[in-house]
């Protein structure tokens, strides 16, 4: 599949969307880049499928623009739109072959015959899948529907592509080497892709900026690494990764109205005299590299991790030890 | 008709008073019967009221359903009569000893309608009443396509009448093969079946139920119906712009009843019988509902001024005797004969008379005289019939409608070699008839 | 696919085709073995079935025959698609009306439904009157094969747009989302995704409407059609004093026309696994259709419904008409005729509704159970009750009717009254001659379901008979009260089949008081308005399970 002549953008502006009384987007801004790789994450129910069919042209928004390349899409319906998706559950149709599956968007696009053929066997090609063209959909393993499902979609070569919880359906070991084909892929091809997820391993290991979605707002949006390391509320830095959130009851001076967060890795154990915070061990678990802790502090509980190196003593329950933070470290966000 | 009743059921008060014995008979007496509500209604009034603890349970059921009811149902027999109008459904009943003979006591009644026997030879089955045949239009119809009003049978087989005409079928009505059989006897088979020909290359339709024709007439689907007197009638009273006339020779034929063989109750059939057939039960039938002519020519003195008398009236008294028994002999033969000659055939039928009304129109017009040979030639070929008078009451024949020993060939092979027959004799007529209408012009 | 044999199966199936013996098998073939001998005794012969390949009229008759039932389908198609994709796909007000007005036509009485058409559509009814005055010409709706092509598409058609819409339905929504998001939209959708998806709904009406047509006496006798097969049978059947054998042989063709056609089918079906695993997930999701695509939808409805509806506007005509011939409407109105049957018709009525409703959860609970055992065991000849039941489709009425005498007639009860007398027999009947509407919905509906969908229910620890119970029943509801509705209704209006059973009057339905009604000029009127109110009845009691059906949907699907 040749690259699409140029990757496009796409800006969304004040996007309000309800079905009845219930309030499904929220005031939805937000501006993915050319030929990112976007994630929309957040967990089920907050919005995120919803924003996709908005894109897709599935939903309609009461208030608010989507911009594709600089141009309102609003007027236009799914079918002229020219944005892939690919369905969580594949909506492979039963009663076509594979290659006829793949084929469906050509033909409807009234390609001659012969383009149809190239580009049906460039895109099985591309998902591996060139032997099974005349197999029909119930065939397949759930990877290889999967696949079938990318290539039916990116056979149009769409301007952007589409993928709501396209891991979902398939095994753990499956889902790692499938999201690094989608990578690739996706880097071959220079296509614009959100990708809908509720995990956020997946998001943080394949895509370059995310928006992390909750209750029908964007919450924030950012790469992987700012979200991790600068979660702008209390729900991100929970959200992505373990996170310690204490309030004043920890016995942390904390300012009013607000919570002090830091991610487990960040602080670590010394001697109770020297340290400012300190408290019994509560818990002790062995994760091979690290050793996670969990230490009372006050009415609060915290967990720290410290990596593990062969021959060290271990802390045990009921230990009294102290918690080194360094203040670079230390977020402080509303609570 | 409130005021009738009335009459009737005082009159039917004096007779059980006369006449106790035999009527003495009371529980429920179980009837079918193809009568229409109409009819069965008031009689069941007048018969409860005449016979007191008796009831009357009516099933109502078209004949051929009766019929087969009374059949399949013999080795558990519930019905007490059977009560239709189709003299030939009796004859099956009779054939297949499903029947129980039955002499009425009551006397008094006329041996004949018309040219018809009122009463089975053999005592089977009785006739309480009677009905003529004749033309039914309507008058709608008949206006907004200007057509004539007919007086005669033969009249319908005019140009002007072309696509115009219903009748029911004979295999699916007794009552039209009646008066087929009538105009066989009358005409002799071959100008009969001329006739019956001629006629039939102007029908619109040939229904398979006798109450379809003055259906089609009622709603104006057809504008002439050849039917039964009282469909007639009884339209007319329910508001229809319907006409009904006697041609000058027509057919009367007997409304019947039986006791069925095994009757439970069988003195209860018998007395239902009597009561018919008395002065009171007679009477009933002159109600405008019911309209059927009582075979008890003193009852005429209470009817209506206008009421057909078959035992005065010229045109009801019938020119010739009807054959009963030639009549049985052939009747599957005739009924087959007809369907395959022209409820089967009726398109092509159709087809060679409208081209033989265009070229009478156009001799009328300029005289051709080998043009009127021609058409002459394809009337034969329409008339010719596959069997004689002779071959049809065979005994060949009649076995390969019966199943018997003597058939020479099963009654669907017959069949076929008659449609054949058929279809070829119309085609050549056809052509004749095409030539002739080239010459004609 | 499961696979075991469990004896509940085999009882059940064991069950299944006792009855169909009893009360199919047996009856008919202690009539239609006539066919198989030479009149006036004899052994068994098959000279009968030389002879009707022999008879130009049988040959022609059966050519009509496929030649009506075919295009009927496809008459009957054009209709119900459009009814059928609108109102499932799309926002559309009223969409639940158009769905229970649409199987109106099916619901057309006996005997005065013909006349009504005949006021309306014959010769010189009330359109043609119409055309003649202004325009001067005339078309022959009701003339010869296409007139009873024209009639049997309208009453029909119900049978495609009922099991279509329920296909429709149970067709996940992202598999038409995905064809639009490529690109497709409009009819191309429609004939590449959402019809191929929805086809074992559409053969089950299709195959059923062939059938029906194909095995139809009423019709093209009201026609006056009589070269066609089924009506050949029937007035050789019900033609007195003539023991003719073709009657009954043509019966045994139109059994095995019936036959083959549902093998085809099954055929044609074999391997299309369009269960979508989506079921009672995915939902429904209805598009906007612009305002003017709107304009065009409701146009192309509203058309749609006046034609097939006209029948019925003809019957509440006729049953307020003092008197109506040879003109567009009535003379005058009057309510006389209402009076009339009120008094005496509540009998009918009750009736009615006791037999068809009895009848038709019958026909559920054995269709159901069919359609259960030939999709989802291993039974060996268990397509076999799948064949036999839809066997009664083709058995013309008057030849069950007259089995049922024969077999049940001679069996007395302890009191010596035949068993045959007993109004159960006429509902038995019934539920015969509408087991094949039953079956072929349930059908549809299991065939859409997954097997993983109880597979999961298995997994968790539920029994096959539970499995059943709390999960292959409650998906297939819709398509079992689509089955419950066809049979019902069309059993409340169309007894006239088994008339030959009733014995008496306080034992009548409904289309024993029509018969007796039609056969005077004055009870036509009075006819019509009986009609109407079975109509009526049965109209409303459809748009009560349309609303329990829409609701179930509701529940399940619409969500984000």
């Amino acid at each position: 599949m040749s690259k699409p002549a140029r990757a496009v953008g796409i800006e969304i502006s004040g996007v309000n969307l309800s079905y009845g009384s219930t309030h499904v987007l929220k005031d939805i801004a937000l501006s993915i880049r050319p030929g990112e790789f976007f994630a929309f994450l957040g967990p089920s129910g907050c919005g995120k499928t919803t924003l996709l069919r908005l894109i897709a042209g599935f939903a309609q928004a009461q208030t608010g623009q989507v911009l594709l390349d600089g141009q309102d899409v609003a007027p236009l319906p799914p079918w002229k739109r020219d944005v892939g998706m690919v369905f969580q559950s594949y909506a492979l149709w039963p009663h076509m072959t594979v290659a006829k599956n793949v084929a469906f968007g050509l033909e409807e696009r009234r390609l001659p015959r012969g383009e149809i053929d190239r580009r049906v066997a460039q895109a099985l090609e591309l998902v591996g899948l060139s032997a099974f063209a005349e197999r029909r959909p119930a065939q397949l393993s759930g990877g290889q529907q999967q696949r079938v499902a990318v290539a039916r979609t990116i056979a149009i070569e769409p301007k952007v592509l589409l993928l709501d919880e396209p891991l979902s359906n398939l095994d753990a070991k499956m889902r790692v080497s499938v999201r690094r084909e989608l990578r690739a892929l996706q880097q071959r091809l220079g296509l614009t892709t959100i990708f809908v997820t509720h995990d956020q391993e997946e998001a943080n290991t394949i895509c370059d900026r995310i928006a992390v979605m909750d209750g029908g707002k964007i919450q924030q949006v950012g790469t992987p690494m700012e979200l991790y390391e600068h979660p702008a509320n209390l729900f991100v830095a929970n959200f992505l990764g373990s996170a310690n959130i204490l309030d004043e009851k920890s016995g942390v001076p904390i300012p009013p109205g607000k919570r002090l967060v830091f991610r487990p890795q960040h602080a670590a154990l010394s001697a109770p005299e020297s340290a400012a915070l300190r408290g019994p061990v509560t818990h002790r678990e062995f994760l091979g590299a690290t050793v996670r802790y969990g230490v009372r502090l006050g009415e609060s509980e915290v967990l720290i991790e410290t990596p593990f190196q062969s021959g060290s003593e271990l802390r045990s329950v009921g230990d009294q030890v102290g918690v080194d933070l360094p203040p670079r470290r230390m977020l402080f966000l509303p609570a | 008709m409130f005021r009738r009743s009335a009459l009737v059921l005082g009159s039917a008060l004096g007779l059980v008073l006369a006449s106790g014995a035999a009527f003495a008979q009371t529980g429920k007496v179980t009837v079918v019967t193809s009568f229409s509500k109409d009819v069965t209604d008031p009689i069941k009034k007048a018969f409860e009221k005449a016979v007191p603890g008796a009831t009357l349970e009516v099933q109502n059921r078209n004949t051929n359903a009766g019929v087969k009811f009374i059949e399949e149902t013999k080795g558990n027999n519930q019905v007490d009569l059977f009560w239709a109008s189709a003299p030939d459904a009796f004859e099956v009943l009779k054939g297949k000893k499903l029947l129980s003979a039955y002499k009425p006591k009551a006397t008094g009644i006329a041996e004949k309608v018309g040219s018809y026997p009122v009463n089975d030879k053999d005592g089977f089955y009785s006739g309480f009443a009677a009905s003529g045949y004749g033309i039914m239009w309507n008058e709608r119809y008949v206006k907004a396509n200007k057509l004539p009003t007919p007086k005669e049978w033969q009249d319908l087989a005019q140009a002007p009448y072309f696509d115009h005409v219903s009748i029911s079928a004979p295999s699916r009505s007794g009552t039209t093969h009646l008066t087929i059989e009538t105009i066989l006897q009358g005409e002799g088979w071959d100008k009969g079946w001329r006739t019956t020909k001629d006629i039939a290359g102007n029908l619109r339709t040939v229904t398979d139920r006798s109450f379809g024709v003055p259906e089609a007439v009622n709603s104006g689907q057809v504008g002439y119906g050849i039917v039964i007197d009282f469909f007639a009638f009884s339209s007319q009273g329910a508001g229809f712009p319907v006409k009904f006339v006697y041609p000058s020779v027509t057919t009367l034929v007997p409304a019947n009843v039986a006791v069925v063989a095994n009757a439970p109750n069988k003195a209860g059939a018998e007395a239902f019988i009597e009561f018919l057939l008395s002065p009171t039960g007679q009477e009933v039938l002159l109600e405008p509902t019911i309209r059927r002519l009582p075979v008890r020519p003193e009852t005429y003195a209470k009817a209506p001024a206008d009421y057909p008398n078959p035992f005065k009236d010229k045109n009801l008294q019938g020119l010739l005797t009807f054959n009963a028994e030639l009549s049985e002999g052939r009747t599957a033969a005739v009924d087959t004969l007809f369907d395959q000659l022209i409820t089967f055939q009726l398109e092509p039928l159709k087809a060679v008379t409208k081209v033989l009304h265009e070229v009478d129109a156009a001799l009328k017009k300029k005289d051709n005289a080998q043009a009127r040979a021609l058409a002459k030639e394809a009337r034969d070929l329409i008339a010719a019939m596959p069997i004689t008078e002779a071959q049809a009451a065979s005994p060949e024949i009649k076995a390969a409608f019966t199943g018997g020993k003597e058939k020479s060939s099963r009654q669907a092979e017959l069949e076929q070699q008659w449609a054949a027959f058929a279809k070829e004799k119309y085609a050549a007529a056809k052509a004749k008839a095409d030539e002739a209408l080239k010459l004609a012009r | 696919m499961t696979s075991i044999r469990s004896p509940g199966q085999i009882a059940l199936a064991l069950a299944i085709a006792l009855f169909l013996g009893v009360f199919l098998i047996v009856p008919v073939a202690t009539v239609v073995y006539v066919a198989f001998t030479e009149k006036g005794g004899g052994g068994l012969t098959l000279v009968n079935f030389l002879d009707f390949g022999r008879t130009d009229l049988f040959v022609r008759s059966f050519w009509n025959s496929v030649y009506v039932s075919a295009m009927t389908v496809v008459w009957a198609s054009v209709l119900a698609l459009p009814l059928a994709y609108l109102t499932t796909r799309f926002e559309f007000r009223g969409a639940m009306l158009v769905q229970t007005l649409g199987f109106l036509p099916l619901i057309m009485p006996p005997f005065v439904g013909a006349v009504a058409m005949q006021l309306l559509f014959g010769r010189n009814g009330s359109v043609n009157l119409l055309l003649d005055e202004w325009f001067d010409f005339k078309i022959g709706f009701m003339e010869g094969l296409n007139g009873v092509i024209f009639l049997q598409a309208i009453h029909y058609f119900p049978f495609i747009l009922v099991n279509l819409s329920a296909a429709l339905r149970n067709i996940d929504r992202s598999m038409e989302e995905a064809a639009q998001n490529l690109g497709s939209h409009g009819l191309r959708l429609f004939r590449r995704i959402a019809l191929p998806l929805a086809l074992p709904g559409y053969i089950a009406g299709a195959s059923l409407v062939f059938v029906k047509v194909f095995d139809d006496v009423a019709t093209p006798l009201l026609l006056n059609v009589k070269e066609m097969l089924a009506p050949q049978a029937y007035l050789r059947i019900t033609s007195i004093g003539i023991d003719d054998p073709m009657g009954y042989v043509i019966s045994v063709v139109l059994i095995l026309v019936a036959v083959a056609t549902m093998w085809a089918t099954a055929l044609v079906m074999k391997g299309k696994d369009y269960a979508t695993t989506q079921r009672g997930g995915g939902g429904l999701a209805r598009r906007q259709l612009k305002p003017r695509e709107q304009v065009l939808a409701y146009a192309v409805v509203i058309l749609i419904l006046a034609l097939v509806l006209a029948p019925h506007v003809g019957l509440v005509l006729l049953s307020f008409a003092t008197v109506w011939s040879f003109s567009p409407l009535p003379d005058g109105y009057t309510l006389a005729h209402y009076t009339r049957v009120l008094g005496d018709s509540s009998v009918y009525i009750k009736n009615t509704l006791l037999y068809a409703g009895l009848a038709a959860a019958i026909d559920v609970v054995i269709g159901g159970a069919i359609a259960y055992l030939v999709l989802r065991t291993r039974l060996p000849g268990r397509q076999w009750l799948d064949w036999a039941a839809s066997t009664a489709l083709a058995v013309p009425g008057v030849v069950l009717g007259i089995g049922y005498l024969r077999a049940f007639y001679g069996v007395s009860l302890p009191d010596g009254t035949p068993l045959a007398t007993l109004w159960i027999v006429i509902v038995l009947a019934i539920a015969i001659r509408r087991l094949p509407y039953a079956l072929r919905a349930a059908y549809a509906a299991l065939q859409q379901i997954s097997v993983s969908l109880e597979e999961a229910a298995e997994n968790l620890g539920a029994t096959k008979a539970r499995t059943v119970r709390r999960v292959v029943i409650p998906l297939m509801t819709g398509g079992l009260l689509a089955g419950f509705v066809t049979s019902f209704a069309t059993a409340a209006v169309e007894l006239s089949a088994v008339l030959i059973l009733v014995q008496s009057n306080s034992d009548a339905p409904l289309a024993y008081g029509l018969y007796v009604l039609m056969q005077t000029p004055a009870g036509r009127g009075a006819g019509a308005a009986l009609g109407v109110i079975a109509v009526l009845i049965v109209a409303i009691c459809m748009w009560l399970s349309q609303l329990a059906v829409d609701r179930s949907q509701r529940a399940r699907g619409m969500d984000i």
